[in-house]
C-alpha cells in the first residue's frame, strides 16, 4: 500500500492519499471551491512537507475545478468575460504573491502569516455567510419564500469603468473583479489555495452575481490561476510532486462529479449554510492552533531556507 | 543473504592478528523504488582476539550526508504563538544511527567522543549562526531528530557470533536523505579508538523515480507543464466517464 513520492523524497500510504483526494473533491464539486483550504493542512497532517503540500495541492485544485467546470460548462452557467476579467487581476496578484512568499520565507514568519491570513478570511466569510444563511432559511421557514434581504451595496455601483456582464446579468465597474482576482491570485502563490471560498461568497454577496452562474465562473477562474501557480511552484521551488498529484486528482475527480450531484438536490441556502460550517471549523482549528501552548515551543526546519 | 554469507565466511578466513579490525557491509548502494519503504543493511565484520576483552568496545556509525539545519522558537505576543529567535546549524548529518556493545558514556571520556562524532550528544556542528545562547537550540535540534526517527542511539545490538565475530542491523528509513552515507566502525579499548573503518554507502533513486526527479530539477518548467496538462486531462476524462453512468 506503501508508494514512493520521487519529489517528497519519502513514502506514503497510496491508498488514504486517494481517499483524501475523494473527499476533498466531493466539497470542491458540491460547493463549487477546489477544497485546497482543506488539502493544505491535511496533508501536511499526513506528513507531507509543507512546501510540497502546497504546491501539490494546486494541481488537484485544477482537476477537480476541470471535472466541476465542465459539468457546469454543459449548463452554460459560466460567465467568460467576467472569468477573464477577474483572470487580468488574479496574474498582477500572482506575482505579488510569489514577492511576498519570498520575503516571508527569508523572515521565518511564512507559518504565521499563512494561518493568521487563513483565520481572519474564513472567519470573516464564515461567519457572514452564517448569519445569512440562517435568515434565509428562517424566512423560508416562517412561510416567507423571498430570500433575505441584500445588504445595500450602492457604492459598487458608483465606481467607474462600467462594462456588461451579459451571462450574470450585471452592469457594473470592472473595479471590484479586478481587485478580487488581485487577491486569489496572492493568495493562490502564498497559501496554495485556488481561492473558491473567497470567489464564491464574494460574487453572490458583493458582485450580485446569480447563484447559478457563480459556481462554474468560480471553477473557470480556479483552474485558471492554479495552473499558472503550478508552473510557477515548479519552477522557482521544484515542490511539485507529480506521484503525490497523480493519487489526489484520482480520488478528487472521482468525489468532484458525486459533489456536484449531491449538490443539485440541495436547496442554495442548506447548500450556504453548509459550506458556512466547514469554512467557521477549519477558522476556528487554525485560531486553537495559534493560541494554544505548542507542545514544543522549537520546531525544526531541515534543509536550506 | 548469499552473498553475505560468502563475505562472512571470507572475513573468518581472514588472519586477523594482522590487523585490529576488519569490517564489510551487506551492500553498498541502497535503490530506492517506487515501493521502498525503508529497508536494512548488515554491518559485519572481525577484530583481533586479545586477553581482556571486557575493556574493548565495538562501535558502528551510519552517517548520511551534512544537512543544513534552522531551529526556531516560538514565543507568545499579543496572545499568539510567533517565531521569534532561530539558529542555524551547519554540518550536522542528516542521518545517525549508532550501534554499540555498551551506552558510548561508558565507552571512553567525552573528549575522545567527540573527536569521532560518536554519540548524539557529541556532534558538534561546523558552523553556527545565531544571535543567542545555541545550546537550546542544538538541544531542540537533535530531540526532534530523535522523535522522527532521524537519529538513534541503539547500545547493546551488536551480536557476537563468536569471540572475534560481530554483526548489527541498521535500518535505513523510507524518509532518508539521498547522498553518500559513511558506515564507520570503531574498536574502542580502555576509552581509546585503536583502530577504525569507514565504507561508503549510496543511497540514491533508480528508474521512474529517478527520471521523475531530474525533470523536476532540470526542466521544471516543463514538468509543471506536464503536470497542468495531467491535471486537466483527468478531469476532462472523468467529467465525460462519469456523465454517461448517470
Amino acid at each position: 500500500m506503501e508508494i514512493y513520492l520521487p519529489v517528497a523524497e519519502l513514502s506514503v500510504n497510496w491508498l488514504i492519499m486517494i481517499g483524501l483526494g475523494l473527499g476533498v473533491g466531493f466539497l470542491s464539486g458540491m460547493f463549487g471551491v477546489g477544497g485546497g483550504f482543506l488539502m493544505t493542512p491535511l496533508l501536511v497532517f499526513a506528513g507531507i512537507p509543507s512546501t510540497v503540500a502546497v504546491a501539490t495541492t494546486l494541481s488537484h485544485v485544477t482537476a477537480s475545478s476541470m471535472s466541476g467546470a465542465l459539468a457546469q460548462w454543459r449548463k452554460r452557467a459560466i460567465d467568460f468575460v467576467m472569468a477573464g476579467v477577474m483572470l487580468t487581476g488574479g496574474l498582477a496578484g500572482t506575482l505579488f504573491g510569489v514577492w511576498l512568499f519570498a520575503l516571508m520565507r527569508r523572515q521565518g514568519q511564512m507559518d504565521l502569516i499563512v494561518s493568521l491570513s487563513y483565520v481572519v478570511m474564513l472567519g470573516g466569510i464564515g461567519i457572514i455567510m452564517l448569519r445569512e444563511s440562517l435568515a434565509t432559511l428562517k424566512a423560508y421557514r416562517s412561510g416567507n419564500r423571498t430570500s433575505a434581504q441584500p445588504v445595500n451595496r450602492a457604492w459598487i455601483h458608483g465606481l467607474p469603468l462600467k462594462m456588461r456582464f451579459r451571462q450574470s446579468r450585471l452592469y457594473i465597474s470592472v473595479i471590484p473583479p479586478l481587485a478580487i482576482g488581485f487577491v486569489i491570485g496572492a493568495l493562490s502563490a502564498i497559501m496554495g489555495v485556488g481561492g473558491g471560498f473567497i470567489i464564491v461568497p464574494a460574487m453572490i454577496y458583493l458582485l450580485r452575481m446569480p447563484t447559478n452562474v457563480v459556481m462554474g465562473t468560480s471553477l473557470v477562474q480556479i483552474i485558471a490561476v492554479t495552473a499558472i501557480t503550478t508552473v510557477l511552484q515548479a519552477t522557482s521551488n521544484y515542490a511539485v510532486d507529480i506521484v503525490l498529484a497523480l493519487l489526489l486528482i484520482t480520488g478528487g475527480v472521482v468525489g468532484a462529479q458525486l459533489g456536484v450531484r449531491a449538490g443539485a438536490k440541495l436547496r442554495g441556502e442548506q447548500l450556504r449554510l453548509l459550506m458556512a460550517i466547514v469554512v467557521l471549523v477549519v477558522a476556528i482549528a487554525l485560531l486553537w492552533q495559534l493560541v494554544a501552548r505548542p507542545a514544543d515551543v522549537y520546531s525544526l526546519a531541515l534543509g536550506a531556507t | 543473504m548469499k552473498r553475505l554469507l560468502f563475505a562472512v565466511l571470507m572475513l573468518v578466513a581472514l588472519p586477523v592478528q594482522a590487523q585490529d579490525l576488519v569490517s564489510g557491509i551487506s551492500q553498498d548502494i541502497i535503490e530506492i523504488t517506487s515501493s521502498y519503504t525503508g529497508t536494512d543493511i548488515v554491518v559485519f565484520g572481525a577484530i583481533a582476539r586479545i586477553d581482556a576483552p571486557q575493556n574493548r568496545n565495538i562501535v558502528v556509525v551510519v552517517r548520511g550526508p551534512d544537512t543544513p539545519m534552522t531551529v526556531r522558537r516560538r514565543d507568545r505576543v499579543a496572545g499568539v504563538w510567533v517565531n521569534r529567535d532561530a539558529a542555524k546549524f551547519e554540518g550536522l548529518p542528516g542521518y545517525y544511527y549508532l550501534a554499540s556493545t555498551e551506552p558510548v558514556d561508558r565507552i571512553a571520556p567525552p573528549r575522545a567522543l567527540a573527536r569521532y562524532g560518536v554519540g548524539i550528544h557529541y556532534l558538534v556542528p561546523s558552523a553556527v549562526g545565531s544571535h543567542h545562547d545555541a545550546r537550546p537550540f542544538r538541544e531542540a535540534a537533535l530531540r526532534h531528530l530523535q522523535k522522527s526517527g532521524l537519529y538513534t542511539e541503539a547500545p547493546g545490538t551488536i551480536d557476537f557470533l563468536s569471540e572475534t565475530l560481530f554483526r548489527t542491523r541498521v535500518p535505513v528509513p523510507a524518509g532518508v536523505a539521498r547522498g553518500q552515507y559513511n558506515v564507520e566502525v570503531y574498536l574502542f579499548r580502555d576509552g581509546e579508538v585503536v583502530s577504525a573503518q569507514s565504507t561508503p554507502l549510496f543511497v540514491d533513486q533508480t528508474g521512474l523515480e529517478r527520471r521523475l526527479f531530474n525533470l523536476a530539477h532540470h526542466a521544471p518548467f516543463t514538468y509543471g507543464l506536464i503536470t497542468v496538462a495531467m491535471a486537466m486531462l483527468l478531469g476532462w476524462i472523468s467529467s465525460v466517464l462519469l456523465r454517461r453512468t448517470v
